[in-house]
């Protein structure tokens, strides 16, 4: 994984910085934002980034190092030598965004159009790329699904995989920052100014995230001949439509409810066996109201008792790589005892009156952790993962 | 060899011309008059948008299937790719012009790929998976594979399939120097399939299935995929009675793998091959309505995109094997 926390793809600061509490929304570096109202956003230095080579789309180099980490830590070789069929899925909103904005900014300053580097923009070129570096045969899917795109792209991992379409899917999710987003959700007028405080009564909205994460996914059996460790399993999966409105939640939190009822009925799962859930929590007013409504529903009493808590105060929100840093949060949780606190966290807000770990993280047995997304276009997925042992 | 799909629905939108402005016309009035909500057609606002709407209705009236659908039983597989690029290529130019002023609230929630999808979920109220993907002229091919996959797991009672592409000017003349899209200009227009489960066996005779789907990537991207369909669906090579070529690459490798194999199917380009992202669907519904008239059966399509590789499907008509 590559966050604002560790852009270096340190996995152990990354969770450690996580749980003390520690947020990287800062004023923004990557281009100048001073014409904005909002002016913040958790970014990955650009420092960390150059290795790749300036004219690198950010996104793509932080796919490529993330990919490798996941494939390093799960001992996955990739000189062909490893059996099997393994396949790369990417959840990406953006894509090569940064790459598109330079062409248009060229094509804007001079008459000749300057192609140079359009090539890394096509969103499906990030699958492709880490596919063909890895001498991976199939399935290379990009999905795109807004900001559950990371989670549906681990949820449709899980199925190739559970179907025996692949023997190996490495799925996860990427986005970088760039104007092209940031002007947009500036004028749609839900960037927080200060600090991202999800479920707290004074939130003021959300801060933009970037990095990429990915998870390797495969059959117990072939882990077990391969000798890897077994960090967890993804235990069920499901995507819901809202159907009501391009960029507002159901009010009641219809399909993110029936996203959460279903990965749990896909895992054989009842509500109470639930011990963590990584939530959304983007820290505006409707997800957050929205949310807890559906963790309700979905949960029925076991809501009040399960520790919820949402890393966006500290990561911000990353789009496409968010849920599947959010998967990654529940390993690290499973793996550890401990759930990462909801930081910022500063007035209940009575609308939003479930257990959301502020500030502290707390020590807790996990043996199984629900993540759910939302996004727009009434986008829903949740995740079930359960521990390794 | 996995259970097979049945084919209950099909829709077409397209542009008669060159993807400059698709005219749908009254057969869009007609579509959005029939919901019940009233939906005008102002408030369908780019032709990407009109197109998937028109394919979407079509399908699922032609299926029977009552409007607005409610509930999750049916869900959307939406394959899109540099069919929205227009939409975000305008966006950013109002924002280089002139600063956040330029950024349009209103515009900005078109500049995600999943948007199309969303619209149709919001007009047609489908409520139950929805997933959108990004292959390049391949992404039809993938919407079809993922809802496959997701009717034979028993996970949905149907699932709208396909894809949509709407050309503008902005990316398309610099990708197609850099040698993308594949092979040409593609034109607008969206293709949707009604899916569902395996019918009931009293419905034998009349039903049209998907019977195969696989997808390939890598050196040998079109062999693997063809094999890897065939084995899906239980056949050998010879058995396949034609191949339909629903893309605008050069078809040279495809003819040589299937020689290769011992397949000797005549093959045609589908004449839906410049449609991108919907030319698979378009060509599977090609071969769904061939095989719903009596054709000869089953029928392989083979579709092909420079980055995302390879997808194979085969079409078979019942009652007719």
């Amino acid at each position: 994984m590559i966050s604002p926390l560790n852009p270096d793809g340190d996995r152990e600061r990354f969770w450690s910085s996580l749980c003390a509490g520690t947020t990287s929304v800062g004023q923004i570096r990557s281009f100048d934002a001073s014409a904005y109202p909002c002016r913040v956003a958790a970014e990955v230095s650009r420092e960390s980034l150059r290795e790749a080579g300036a004219e690198t789309e950010p996104a793509l180099s932080m796919a490529g190092a993330a990919f490798q980490l996941a494939l390093d830590h799960a001992g996955m070789r990739t000189d062909g030598s490893d059996p099997g069929r393994a396949g790369v899925i990417v959840g990406t909103v953006l894509g090569g965004t940064v790459s598109g904005e330079r062409y248009l900014r060229a094509k804007t300053a001079s008459e000749d159009e300057v192609v140079k580097g359009l090539e890394q923009y096509p969103l499906r070129r990030i699958a492709a790329s880490l596919a063909r570096k890895a001498g991976f045969s199939g399935p290379v899917l990009t999905v795109s699904t807004a900001c559950a795109s990371g989670t549906d792209a681990i949820g449709i991992g899980y199925r190739k995989i559970a179907s025996g379409c692949a023997d190996v899917i490495v799925a996860g999710g990427v986005d970088a920052i760039c104007e092209f987003s940031f002007s947009g959700f500036c004028a749609l007028k839900v960037l927080t100014p200060d600090a991202v405080r999800p479920f707290s009564r004074n939130r003021r909205g959300l801060a933009l995230g970037e990095g990429a994460a990915f998870l390797v996914l495969e059959r117990e059996t072939t882990a077990a001949q391969r000798g890897a460790t077994v960090l967890g399993h993804v235990a069920g999966y499901a995507s819901r439509s809202d159907a009501v409105h391009l960029t507002a939640p159901h009010r009641e939190g219809r399909g993110l409810s029936a996203a959460a009822v279903a990965a749990l009925r896909d895992g054989g799962c009842g509500p109470h066996e639930i011990e963590y859930v990584s939530a959304h929590g983007t820290g505006t007013l409707y997800n957050d109201w929205m949310e807890t409504k559906a963790i309700k529903s979905a949960l029925g009493d076991h809501a009040r008792a399960v520790p919820i808590s949402s890393v966006k105060a500290a990561l911000g929100h990353a789009f496409g790589a968010a849920g599947a840093m959010e998967a990654a949060v529940c390993l690290l949780a499973i793996r550890d005892g401990i759930v990462p606190p909801t930081a910022n966290f500063e007035e209940p807000d009575p609308e939003c009156d479930l257990d959301f770990v502020p500030n502290l993280a707390r020590r807790v047995t996990v043996r199984t952790a629900l993540s759910v997304s939302a996004g727009f276009g009434g986008q829903n997925a949740a995740l079930l993962i359960r521990g390794g042992a | 060899m996995k259970p097979p799909v049945r084919l209950s629905g099909i829709g077409v939108a397209h542009s008669p011309g060159d993807g400059r402005g698709d005219r749908p016309g009254s057969r869009l009035s007609t579509a959005l008059s029939a919901l019940p909500q009233g939906a005008s057609p102002v408030r369908l606002f780019h032709p990407i948008e009109k197109m998937a709407f028109l394919a979407g209705y079509d399908a699922l009236s032609l299926a029977g299937v009552a409007l607005p659908v409610g509930g999750d039983g049916i869900g959307i597989a939406l394959g899109v790719d540099e069919g929205i690029d227009g939409i975000k290529a305008r966006y950013y130019q109002e924002v280089l012009n002139d600063g956040p002023l330029g950024a349009s609230p209103m515009a900005f929630p078109f500049t995600t790929p999943n948007t199309i999808a969303a619209r149709l979920c919001i007009l047609l109220d489908l409520r139950g998976e929805s997933l959108t993907v990004c292959g390049g002229s391949l992404s039809g091919a993938q919407a079809i594979g993922l809802a496959m996959q997701t009717l034979r797991e028993g996970r949905s009672g149907g699932v709208l399939a396909g894809g949509a592409t709407s050309v503008e000017p902005e990316f398309l003349d610099a990708l197609c120097r850099l040698g993308r899209p594949d092979g040409g200009r593609p034109r607008c227009g969206a293709c949707l399939l009604l899916l569902e489960p395996q019918a009931s066996a009293g419905e034998a005779d009349e039903r049209v299935e998907l019977i195969g789907y696989a997808e390939g990537f890598g050196g040998d991207e079109i062999r693997d995929a063809v094999q890897a369909c065939l084995e899906d669906a239980g056949l050998f090579p010879a058995q396949v009675r034609s191949v339909r070529v629903a893309s605008m690459r050069d078809s040279r490798v495809l003819r040589e793998a299937l020689r290769r194999m011992g397949a000797k199917a005549p093959i045609v380009r589908s004449p839906a091959s410049n449609l991108y992202s919907a030319s698979f669907p378009a060509a599977v519904a090609e071969a769904a309505t061939q095989a719903a008239n009596g054709a000869p059966g089953p029928v392989l399509i083979v579709g092909m995109d420079c980055l995302a590789g390879a997808s194979a499907a085969l079409v078979r008509g019942g009652g007719r094997r």
